[in-house]
């Protein structure tokens, strides 16, 4: 029987179907109902029962292997028919994508630092580029006439000797968020203001007349320097690597006290160099009471970073002016 | 600000090269910039004897020499016309390194070499080879009684020397000068600082005999100290004092001079030397002017110095502007045989004010704008008249005037050491507090737990605690201050409502196929004029150029700018937004009153959608393109439905939300494009996003509804209308009279033809009907048909076409 069975099988695998006539033909010749396949399994009563089993699963077997060819070679046929091949079946044929857009590089490292301040527990707030003097400079403790204010070339938009009038600004930092943040709400306060400063200075390679920092602000109960370096140094490391080789040294503005800036070491063709990447420092008394909060109980760190700079080292881009020439072929570089 | 590594060690026995140096002061807070070699000690170089000069047999312009260098005669192939045999010249031996670059920057080091085929074990030096200098006509003639073989370095005096950019910050008054710098070194180096200016001296004598001096402006003038030095002789200075100057960058002038320049970088305190032969009277009066008065400076430049600036006048008018500079016409000259040393305490405000407005900055005013000690003033001058009496041989008149009358005293500022570790998160103890304070020149004494501590005049910066905890932390070192030892847990809020929503915004942008660009928020008034009448214009005050004077008023005009730019480099096909600050000029205003500060987002096109392919023909894009962008923007906002259209002319549209414009789309016209030199069609679309904000779009909820249950039902209505009348105004009344079962109106044609007449056209909406509750037929739908139908024909004339 088994003989029997293996010679059908035999059969089933040398059958060759080239069209729809051969199908029909396989079909006919084992599964139909007059079928080999049928026929074999009608011998199934003669078997000895002790063979019932054996028989039975390669009987099967059979079966299934006769439905498989043919199902195959069915859909095979099927496809072969339609296979017309057109000047427009050609799917090697080119296409323009269907390209996404693209975020500035300017954003692309601004989201890049927001992520890693928002991992850090910081929010995210902004105020207005153009600025009273109050909030870009008297309330930071920029005394008038103090050198302090030579530090930084000021756009000025209305300038008046009358002290009732405020002379307005285009911000030249992004510190008078910091104010306007600490006037609208008692501490803890806890966040980052990115946005576009101002500087009166000549278009060159290395200065432009506007580019983007982001302030950040962290106000409570018992907050220390040792916080703000440890702030800091996991900023560093998150933004330049875990690697990175840094070092804080004092340095001076008028609304922190002490004032440090951080450095990192960046290696280039042309060796090693310190890099200055932020300035930082503890929120300066007088700041605390130009807006109502005790600097006795209250203490806070403040830093501040430029994103041009950060940007610009980040892609390898030496000229500030491309940032803002929007040049296509520059900025289909940055994809994101 | 320079300071030479050399002048340092004048003060204080420290061990450590110049880069440590540099590091050391760094990390203090005196950032090293740049550090820079200068001089040289000539090792390698000595006094020669030319013994012989004989033609070189291969070439005309150089000649063999034989010189004697003290210790071996050599030969020398040299190419200077002037030398001769008995010269002394200098000589660079072999091994000795020429102190000045060559022309790539690279040093040459002298060996032994064959020149043209003749032996060279040498060079004879002009002066150019050996330091600054212009004259390379020929060597350097050394004295004729020179010694042969004496090292160079001590016939020519100088040394090598290394200087220190520093960017002074300016609350360090008392750094701006070498003194300054000592001290801090000293607190770091474990060194004493030898400070000459210690004693305290007063002026025993008064020399009213010889000047009266008179402040009419205390205010202004705290203290002027004169003293006299007579039998002076004004001639060049010694090598040292020299030196001294040109490491730090600064020309020698004369000895009287050069002393007090020495004196103003030493101690920080500006002097000044008049002749006094040339002082009328022998009077000096310290007065401000009312009125603007006409000055000749040093410089023999006539200045027009505003009124209010103090000046130092004699008895027939102003002999120098206080604190800035001195005047032409009473100059110390090599006539000069007597002189008066002023040493003074000028307001800073005062000083800075005058400096400013003269654009004149001096290495006085610099001082002077950040505040001196104010009670170094006699102990400078005496310094100053031993220096140039024992320079010039001059004599120093016995006793000093000196006019006090303003006072300053050391304040005493309490310190908690518990403060300091408190702000700091150290846990430095008293002990080391006091120590770090001393060392800075700080009295410090305990009383009750704190520290009374003394702050010495030359300290103007610290007046309160927390100036003090900086003195200590910056020379602890920030860098040695321990890690937190636990990260506080704290609660971040949720992210602000207006950041996620530009955030939103950007993103969508960006998924359109949108590339963002970043363009300038200043405009020239020309390309502002463009975008927006004069009255809603910003101007800065102090432009930087022309270029940039004007704050935007739209994000468009930097928009056709980048079209521009790209155009002019053969990139065509433009996809660009923006976010950014818009300004206008405003009764209210968002943040500063007058100022209406809002954020906008542009899209803007140009160019082709689609280059041909084998797909498609070229696409150029079109208004509607973007209108589709703008309105996916209101849809994904989910506000579309409650959008109201408004046209502004054929180009423009607006889009209306709760009552106000939230967006504005125009197809750039062809004033615009010309004033901005873009030669190519354009379509700009801004919205308002701080107004979308303000009307509460960032809290929208999104609320389930009921997926519908039953099918849709279409149908389609063609009218004929006249030309003029607007698609947009049919859907909008079609949309009123069809009431809630329609659920959309689209425009699936729209047609000119001769069969529909002069004038006319046809606009063929598909109307889409939905129940939530049934299936619709066509007998639900057609008396709603109808009522369109007639509300058409009575507003807009519309026919329907069979």
């Amino acid at each position: 029987m088994i003989d029997k069975i293996n010679t059908i099988k035999q059969e089933i695998k040398t059958f060759i179907i080239n069209n729809e006539e051969d199908l029909e033909a396989f079909r006919l010749e084992f599964l139909s109902r007059n079928g080999k396949i049928q026929k074999m399994f009608g011998l199934m009563g003669s078997v000895p029962n002790e063979q019932k089993a054996r028989v039975g699963k390669a009987m099967n077997e059979v079966k299934n292997i006769a439905q498989s060819v043919f199902d195959e070679a069915k859909t095979s046929l099927e496809s072969d028919s339609k296979k017309v091949f057109g000047a427009l079946d050609d799917i090697t044929l080119p296409v323009e994508p269907a390209y996404t857009g693209s975020y500035h590089p300017l954003t692309q490292a601004l989201d890049e630092i927001k992520q890693i301040f928002l991992r850090l527990g910081f929010n995210i707030a902004d105020g207005p580029e153009l600025e009273d003097d109050f909030h870009n400079f008297t309330a930071l403790n920029f005394p008038p006439d103090h050198p302090a204010r030579d530090m930084q070339d000021t756009f000025f938009v209305r300038k008046s000797d009358d002290p009732d009038i405020d002379d307005l600004v285009l911000r030249t930092h992004t510190s008078p968020v910091q104010i306007r943040l600490m006037k609208e709400q008692q501490p803890p306060v806890r966040s980052i203001m990115p946005g576009r400063v101002f500087r009166n200075e000549a278009v060159t390679a290395k200065s432009y007349f506007q580019f983007n920092q982001v302030e950040g602000l962290y106000v409570d109960k018992n907050v220390t320097l040792g916080e703000l370096i440890e702030t800091l140094v996991m900023f560093a490391r998150l933004m330049y690597g875990s690697d990175v080789k840094y070092r804080v040294r004092p340095s001076f503005f008028p609304f922190t006290e002490p004032s440090l800036e951080m450095d990192i070491w960046w290696e280039s063709d042309k060796g090693g160099q310190w890099l200055e990447i932020l300035g930082a420092g503890m929120v300066d008394p007088n700041v605390f009471k130009a807006v109502d909060v005790d600097p006795e109980t209250y203490t806070g760190f403040a830093f501040g970073m430029g994103v041009d700079r950060i940007a610009m080292l980040r892609y390898g881009i030496d000229d500030i002016r491309l940032l803002y020439d929007n040049d296509i072929r520059f900025l289909q570089q940055f994809k994101s | 600000m320079k300071i030479s590594y050399n002048w340092l060690r004048q003060y204080l026995d420290f061990n450590i090269s110049p880069e440590e140096t540099a590091d050391k002061l760094t990390l203090l807070g005196l950032e090293v910039e740049e550090i820079e070699e200068t001089g040289s000690d000539f090792e390698g170089f000595v006094v020669g004897e030319v013994l012989d000069v004989r033609n070189h047999p291969n070439a005309d312009k150089l000649v063999l020499c034989d010189v004697n260098t003290g210790d071996e005669q050599v030969q020398i192939v040299c190419g200077a016309p002037n030398v001769a045999a008995g010269q002394k010249v200098p000589v660079a031996k072999i091994g000795a390194t020429i102190p000045v670059p060559m022309k790539d920057g690279s040093y040459l080091t002298i060996k032994k070499t064959k020149i043209r085929g003749e032996t060279s074990q040498g060079m004879t030096c002009s002066e150019a080879e050996l330091g600054p200098s212009d004259d390379h006509t020929g060597i350097m003639v050394l004295n004729g009684d020179t010694s042969v073989g004496t090292p160079l370095k001590k016939v020519l005096n100088t040394e090598k020397d290394t200087v220190f950019e520093i960017g002074l910050t300016p609350n360090r008054p008392d750094a701006a000068c070498h003194i300054g710098v000592a001290r801090d070194l000293s607190a770091v180096v474990d060194a004493k600082l030898k400070n000459p200016y210690k004693e305290a001296t007063v002026a025993n004598t008064a020399l009213t005999e010889e000047i009266s001096i008179k402040i009419e402006d205390p205010d202004k003038c705290h203290r002027y100290v004169g003293l006299i030095v007579e039998n002076v002789k004004v001639d060049e200075s010694p090598a040292w004092l020299k030196n001294r100057l040109t490491a730090i960058g600064l020309r020698p002038i004369n000895n009287v001079v050069d002393v007090t320049n020495y004196v103003l970088h030493e101690i920080g305190q500006p002097l000044h030397a008049f002749d006094y032969g040339l002082i009328g009277k022998k009077k000096i009066i310290v007065k401000s002017f009312d009125e603007v008065t006409k000055f000749t400076t040093l410089d023999s430049i006539e200045r027009t110095v505003p009124a209010g600036s103090l000046f130092i006048c004699d008895g027939n008018g102003p002999v120098a502007i206080a604190g800035v500079m001195g005047g032409e016409n009473s100059e110390v000259t090599e006539k000069t045989s007597k002189i008066l040393i002023e040493s003074a305490y000028f307001d800073p405000s005062s000083v800075r004010k005058t400096s400013k407005q003269l654009a004149l900055q001096t290495d006085s005013s610099y001082r002077f704008e950040r505040g001196i000690d104010p009670n170094l003033q006699l102990r400078a001058a005496k310094r100053a008249a031993e220096l140039i009496a024992e320079i010039t041989g001059g004599t120093i008149l016995e006793g000093a005037e000196d006019v006090h009358p303003v006072k300053t005293d050391p304040q005493i500022v309490p310190l908690r050491p518990s403060r300091v570790n408190h702000l700091l998160g150290t846990k430095l103890g008293k002990d080391k507090i006091q120590s770090i304070l001393q060392k800075l020149e700080f009295g410090v004494e305990e009383a009750s737990g704190r520290l009374l501590c003394s702050v010495p005049t030359f300290r103007p910066d610290v007046t309160r605690e927390v100036d003090l905890i900086e003195e200590v932390g910056r020379v602890y070192d920030y860098n040695n201050i321990p890690k937190p030892e636990s990260a506080p847990f704290i609660a971040p809020e949720p992210l602000s409502e207006a950041e996620q929503f530009q955030q939103r915004l950007r993103s969508l942008a960006k998924s359109l196929g949108y590339k963002e660009i970043s363009t300038n928020s200043l405009l020239s008034k020309k390309e502002a004029d463009l975008l927006a009448g004069e009255e809603l214009q910003i101007h800065t005050l102090n432009p930087v150029s022309q270029e940039n004077t004007t704050l935007r008023t739209h994000l468009t005009g930097g928009f056709l700018k980048a079209l521009r730019y790209n155009l002019n480099r053969n990139a065509v096909n433009l996809k660009f937004f923006e976010i950014g600050h818009v300004f206008r000029k405003s009764d209210n205003g968002t943040w500063i009153k007058g100022v209406e500060e809002q954020i906008h987002l542009l899209f803007g096109l140009c160019g082709n959608r689609k280059e041909d392919n084998w797909q498609s023909e070229t696409q150029p894009w079109t208004i509607f393109d973007l209108k589709a962008d703008i309105e996916a923007l209101f849809h994904d906002l989910g506000i579309a439905d409650d959008i109201v259209q408004e046209t502004k002319g054929n180009q423009s549209l607006r889009y209306w939300y709760k009552e106000e414009i939230v967006g504005v789309l125009n197809e750039t016209e062809e004033t615009l494009l010309k004033g901005f030199d873009v030669e190519q069609d354009a379509f700009a679309a801004e919205v308002n996003v701080t107004r979308l904000f303000d009307l509460g779009l960032a809290q929208k909820q999104i609320t389930y509804t009921a997926v519908p249950r039953f099918p849709t039902f279409e149908f389609d209505a063609a009218f004929t209308v006249d030309a003029s009348v607007r698609a947009g105004d049919l859907a909008k009344q079609i949309k009123e009279t069809a009431g809630v079962l329609l659920k959309s109106v689209t425009v699936f044609d729209v047609y000119e033809g001769e069969n529909l007449g002069k004038g006319k056209k046809s606009i063929a909406f598909r109307l889409t009907f939905l129940d939530s509750n049934k299936t619709l037929n066509i007998k639900d739908v057609e008396p709603v048909v109808q009522k369109i139908v007639q509300t058409l024909e009575k507003t807009a004339g519309a026919k329907l076409r069979a």
